[in-house]
């Protein structure tokens, strides 16, 4: 048999529901370990013994020079890198905070200070060329359980294109926008959740990040404002999950 | 000298910490939270309180809804809005699923490679397979009730103030009644294997948890009745550390499963009450390590709350009937008991809806000075005794005792 190939997690600053998320695999963890082996997981394992990475997992954003160092660590030693999880791809929602980061940290810790290292947050896409990006706060497992065998089989992942509409509209879901008026940003989200938030009767809250290419943001914008949405509500929806873009 | 143990493995989020030696003895500890900081508070501020507990959620992944629904009822109370008992208990049984997946979580694949000498559950499944799928079972029904209640399986948005955007099913309700009679015998085993370790870290002499079982109004402890955290609890940075530190009238207290157990039995269901009165004993010492036992007891207490949940609102039927929710200047505190102990969210509104003020405590943050207690006594029993292998083997089960949740620990402010 084949050599299985030598997969690292690693977790930057973040809620770690990106590496949890690997764990909820249940079952289909387990036909991924038929062709991996998980070399570096510090939720999970306690065993730490990689030195090279034919995959890495990198999840979260890049919030102290640990997690810099870390990210470099990976980088440097991984054949294939991944930015998991919208953290890592956009920087999610710390990331989405917009003040310098000694005011934010003044406003946290207090004047007697918190004299650690801290760095503005970024999505680890700022710091390192990745091999592939998937969005999502979380992602959907589905989705990397795919990516994953598709690596383990050298077919190069793709990447989804349209926008959590089209799932919506698969799924037959009633438009939440058009028929409630809540403020859903399905039309310009990157698809691959199977539309999770609307299936609640709920709007789209972005966590996938804005689908670049033939959107339409200024359109989106003007529905919402017809809704009655105020200017300063919109744009911070817009910036929640997505300050940067890979 | 210092000891330094590396990240912490098998918990969540980022943290080490040092052991100083001195004279041969050891002089301090320093638990160091050293994932960086994520402003949740500074996020929410402005923002319209509708879009708040989706944000909140994101704080941590494993108990995303206690984040969700603490946020929920801390902007109810604000705006004096009461939800009728029927979106209560469906919020309890979402809180209830979040206690199986991650109590199973870390029981079962955190702790239990301890108990049987493996660095992880996929290396120890190769002989214990049995019991990780009986832990994954658990898990993944837990998890079920979350996407159930919650929306999905992590950060899901379906909890609302005044309500839920989707009630459950009848279906949904049936299959949980089910199973969750079905599943009680592997909680009953869990609480076996778990009653079998040995007592280590500190004897926590103070116990704080929420008035109700699963969320209150007030919080309790074991020496007086109701009270608001800012009469009694108080936060303060530390140069070493994200994450502040909170001190229960000046002193570590401990907040989780034990001291639930410890402050609530009389809210037990029957055999998780029995369950608890046959190892009372041994939990009433106070050692940390016993919270593992108190979490193996609180499956049993889950899976039977569930059934009864279920049960009642199968009777009564569904009305899926939001409670209309009319911003107004305000001030409220939600408390929630997270999987891991209490959860508080304070905020305070203005006239249009929009966050003025917030204030989160998590249980890991409550308990940080309780972990430092535990690494030293611990640490100063075992140096000289054990070799330093071992030893650090020891303060790391001491701290995972806690089930620390580090990511969740790190945004703490007053403004």
């Amino acid at each position: 048999m084949m050599d299985k190939l030598k997969l690292g997690v690693f977790e930057l600053t973040d809620c770690g529901g990106c590496a949890l998320n690997m764990l909820f695999l249940y079952e289909k963890l387990f036909d991924i370990l038929e062709f991996y082996e998980i070399t570096e997981f510090h939720m999970a394992t306690s065993l730490s013994e990689g030195n090279h990475y034919d995959v890495a997992l990198v999840t979260g954003t890049v919030s102290t020079q640990r997690d810099l160092n870390l990210l470099k660590e990976a980088r440097n030693h991984s054949e294939y890198l991944i930015a998991l999880g919208t953290c890592a791809t956009h920087g999610s929602v710390q990331a989405s905070v917009e003040r310098p980061i000694r005011e934010k940290l003044k406003a946290v810790y207090g004047d007697e200070g918190n004299p650690m290292r801290a760095l503005d947050s970024k999505p680890v896409v700022e710091y390192v060329a990745v091999d592939f990006a998937l969005p999502g706060c979380p992602y959907d497992k589905n989705e990397v359980y795919q990516v994953l065998m598709d690596i383990a089989k050298g077919i190069e992942p793709v990447r989804k294109d349209y926008p959590v509409c089209l799932e919506c509209k698969l799924n037959e879901y009633e438009c939440v926008l058009v028929k409630k008026g809540l403020p859903c940003l399905g039309p310009i989200t990157y698809g691959g959740c199977n539309a999770v938030c609307v299936r609640s009767g709920l709007g789209c809250i972005g966590c996938r990040g804005p689908l670049p290419g033939e959107v339409n943001p200024a359109g989106e914008y003007e529905i919402l404002k017809d809704l009655g949405y105020d200017d300063e509500y919109i744009v911070r929806k817009f910036k929640t999950f997505a300050r940067w873009e890979p | 000298m210092i000891i330094e143990l590396r990240e912490f493995t098998r918990v969540e989020g980022n943290g080490k910490a040092e052991i100083v030696i001195e004279d041969g003895e050891v002089k301090d500890v320093r638990l160091k939270i050293i994932e960086g900081p994520r402003f949740f508070e500074l996020l929410t501020l402005g923002r319209h309180y509708y879009d708040v507990p989706d944000l909140e959620a994101r704080i941590c992944a494993i108990c995303y809804l206690s984040h969700s629904v603490a946020s929920v009822l801390g902007i109810e109370r604000a705006f004096g809005v009461e939800v009728p008992e029927e979106i209560a208990l469906i919020r309890e049984l979402g809180l209830i699923g979040e206690l199986l997946e991650s109590h199973a979580l870390h029981l079962y694949l955190l702790v239990a490679p301890d108990v049987f000498g493996y660095p992880d559950a996929i290396r120890m499944a190769t002989k214990h397979g049995e019991l990780v799928k009986e832990g994954l079972a658990l898990k993944a029904f837990g998890n079920r009730i979350r996407v159930m209640v919650g929306g999905r399986e992590i950060h899901g948005i379906n909890v609302k103030p005044g309500g839920f955007g989707r009630y459950p099913t009848v279906e949904e309700l049936e299959r949980v009644e089910k199973e969750s009679e079905a599943l009680l015998r592997l909680a009953r085993r869990a609480v076996r294997l778990f009653a079998q370790l040995e007592p280590y870290g500190a004897q926590a002499r103070h116990f704080v948890a929420t008035d109700g079982y699963l969320w209150g109004e007030k919080l309790v402890s074991d020496e007086e009745g109701e009270f608001h955290y800012t009469e009694r609890i108080e936060e303060r940075s530390l140069v070493y550390s994200f994450a502040k530190q909170s001190r229960y009238k000046g002193e570590a207290f401990f907040v989780g499963a034990l001291p639930r157990l410890l402050l609530k039995s009389g809210m037990l269901t029957p055999t998780a009450k029995r369950l608890f009165e046959e190892h009372r004993e041994k939990l009433k010492t106070g050692y940390v390590s016993y919270n593992n036992l108190a979490q193996a007891i609180e499956l049993v207490y889950s899976l039977e709350r569930a059934n009864e949940i279920a049960k009642t609102l199968l009777d009564r039927g569904i009305e899926g009937e939001n409670v209309p929710v009319e911003p107004r200047e305000g001030e409220g505190i939600g408390y929630v008991e997270a999987p891991r102990g209490v959860l508080i969210h304070h905020y305070r509104i203005d006239g249009e809806g929009k966050i003025s003020y917030s204030n989160i405590i998590t249980p890991t943050a409550l308990n940080h000075a309780m972990m430092e207690t535990s690494l030293l006594e611990e640490a100063g029993k075992l140096y000289g005794e054990a070799d330093e292998r071992a030893m650090i083997g020891r303060l790391e089960e001491t701290v995972r005792a806690f089930d620390p949740c580090i990511s969740c620990s790190v945004h703490l402010v007053k403004l």
